[in-house]
């Protein structure tokens, strides 16, 4: 009687390993790592500063065009920089992971009683702190080198939301690659397809100003809509790309339908790894 | 008897350089041949400055009409010159930390140890470098022309903008041999290569000078990468003309000079530390 009266306190006391309890400690090591190893996190912070400042600065003249529609190209290029940001903090995760593969680290992870669905949320849950920490810096920085919000705080809105979204499809994508390829091969395709996903798209030129192949290309890449929704807020009243609905609801659908492939891309990978 | 010494001297110096331009050649075979076997490592230096220039070309097309900018038949004619460039500096890079992984994997050590020539191991893969800058000149301009971007210097224009690829590579492969030398780090090489990427950017390589202003135009006032790159654009606008052949040549013949000179300056700096 004693004995059972000793044992079921212990019992009880055990922490029930929950989704979000898992995530939640996954995502505290991913955030604690970026102030152990911030050379990890650092190109995901200087790539939107650079982009920002320097494409911002060479193509100054786009805005020249007719039909360009803004007139500051800061305002044009800070989005872009973001969203590049963003897609490497989701990337930077994916090489976290494979060093975590590498060094037998993730097969202690699979042999706790983890649910397996908290091997992504947590390193999703810091793809989101990454991009606050980056929206955060860039922002600021790009109001200072003189990008206006055209329509106030919902432009910000819909900046976050959209670099939250990259950093959700390009964390996927990471992770999905990096359960398939194990290794280091793994973060070079990582890397070049996201950059040519986001370059094949409107990032440098808005689409009625672009020609030929790139046009028919960029018109169809659903990156062209996220790009639109990070920059609706930014662009001029009379822009046809201006805060609407019809802006929105493209960019919103692009991340939700991305986001579901490329994280059950990452689910099916962490399978096979798990078999 | 003292004539006879003096020949002997004569003959031992000429068989000396001999023995030193054959050591400095296998060397650059070495450095070639060692590129070639790893397709991996050069393929982006070839895949992304192509894939820019058809991007740029695509996208900026309309850009061609802003007041400023130079009377060119296509954006792919202007891009030309800096997709030169741009590969050149990614394909010099790689060069560098080749040598920088032969002194952290002690090659570098076996080499000084061997009876040869010091300058012959820096000047021999530097030479590598160059042979594939040359390479990839040939190759951009090969792939490129066809696209609406032809060369208003002709056959002579191309072949002075092909010896000017290889002699950019040769300064840049040496001024990253140098960061090569003084850190022995593979990653320390790769590491300065951003501050390249950053000099190419704020130049007049992606954009005529004529239409930034401010600071970025002022930057790129004094940006040596903007004169390197408009001395080969100069052979694509303007023709095969005198001043063209000079800026073209001149800018990384000096750049090449200095940067070989310096870079054999950390090489003897470290042979005295050892």
């Amino acid at each position: 009687m004693n004995t059972v009266a000793t044992t079921t306190p212990v019992v009880t006391s055990v922490a029930k390993p929950t989704t979000m309890r898992s995530a939640r400690g996954l995502a505290y090591r991913g955030i604690r790592n970026i102030r152990r190893l911030p050379s990890a996190f650092f190109p995901a912070m200087a790539m939107p500063v650079f982009t920002m400042i320097a494409f911002a600065g060479t193509f100054a003249a786009i805005t020249r065009l007719p039909g360009f529609p803004t007139d500051r190209s800061v305002n044009w290029f800070m989005p872009l920089g973001i969203c590049f940001g963003a897609a490497f903090s989701g990337i930077g995760l994916g090489f976290s992971t494979i060093r975590d593969i590498e060094t037998r680290f993730y097969d202690r992870l699979l042999m706790s009683p983890a649910p397996r669905r908290s091997l992504i949320i947590g390193p999703l849950l810091t793809a989101w702190v990454r991009v606050a920490i980056l929206c955060a810096f860039v922002i600021p920085m790009g109001i200072l080198l003189g990008v206006r919000f055209t329509s106030g705080l919902l432009g910000l809105l819909t900046l976050v939301v959209a670099a939250l979204g990259v950093s959700t499809i390009s964390l996927g994508w990471g992770l999905g690659l990096a359960f398939r390829f194990r290794d280091m091969r793994g973060a070079a395709v990582m890397q070049l397809t996201m950059f040519v996903v986001l370059y094949l798209s409107s990032a440098q030129m808005p689409l009625p100003l672009m020609r030929g192949w790139l046009h028919n290309v960029a018109r169809i890449n659903p990156t062209t809509n996220i790009l639109r929704l990070s920059r609706e807020g930014l662009v001029l009243p009379t822009s046809p790309d201006y805060m609407s609905w019809s802006n929105t609801w493209g960019g919103l659908l692009a991340i939700a339908g991305m986001s579901t492939l490329t994280l059950v891309f990452a689910r099916r990978g962490l399978n096979k790894l798990d078999k | 008897m003292t004539v006879a010494t003096s020949n002997i001297v004569i003959e031992t110096t000429a068989h000396s350089r001999q023995l030193s331009m054959r050591q400095t050649i296998a060397m650059a075979k070495r450095s070639t041949i060692e590129l070639a076997r790893q397709p991996a490592l050069i393929a982006p230096s070839m895949f992304f400055p192509i894939f820019f220039a058809v991007l740029s070309a695509s996208s900026f097309s309309k850009t061609t009409a802003i007041p400023g900018f130079p009377k060119v038949e296509s954006f792919m004619q202007f891009a030309l010159a800096s997709t030169i460039v741009q590969g050149v500096l990614f394909g010099s890079v790689t060069g560098a930390a080749a040598l920088a992984t032969d002194i952290e994997n002690g090659f570098f050590d076996r080499l000084l140890l061997a009876p040869t020539t010091r300058t012959g191991i820096l000047l021999g893969r530097l030479a590598g470098s160059a042979l594939f800058g040359l390479f990839q000149s040939a190759f951009f301009l090969t792939v490129l022309v066809p696209f609406n971007a032809p060369i208003s210097g002709g056959i002579p224009g191309a072949l002075v903008m092909v010896l000017s690829g290889g002699i950019v590579s040769l300064a840049i492969g040496a001024i990253m041999s140098s960061v090569a030398i003084r850190t022995g780090s593979a990653e320390a090489v790769q590491g300065a290569f951003p501050l390249l990427f950053v000099l190419l950017f704020f130049s007049s390589a992606f954009f005529p000078r004529e239409t930034m202003s401010g600071a970025y135009k002022r930057i790129a006032d004094i940006n040596p990468i903007s004169y390197l790159v408009e001395g080969l654009r100069a052979l694509v606008l303007e023709g095969f003309t005198f001043s063209a052949v000079v800026r073209s040549l001149l800018v990384p013949t000096v750049i090449c000079a200095a940067a070989i000179l310096f870079a054999l300056k950390e090489l003897r700096r470290k042979l005295a530390a050892l």
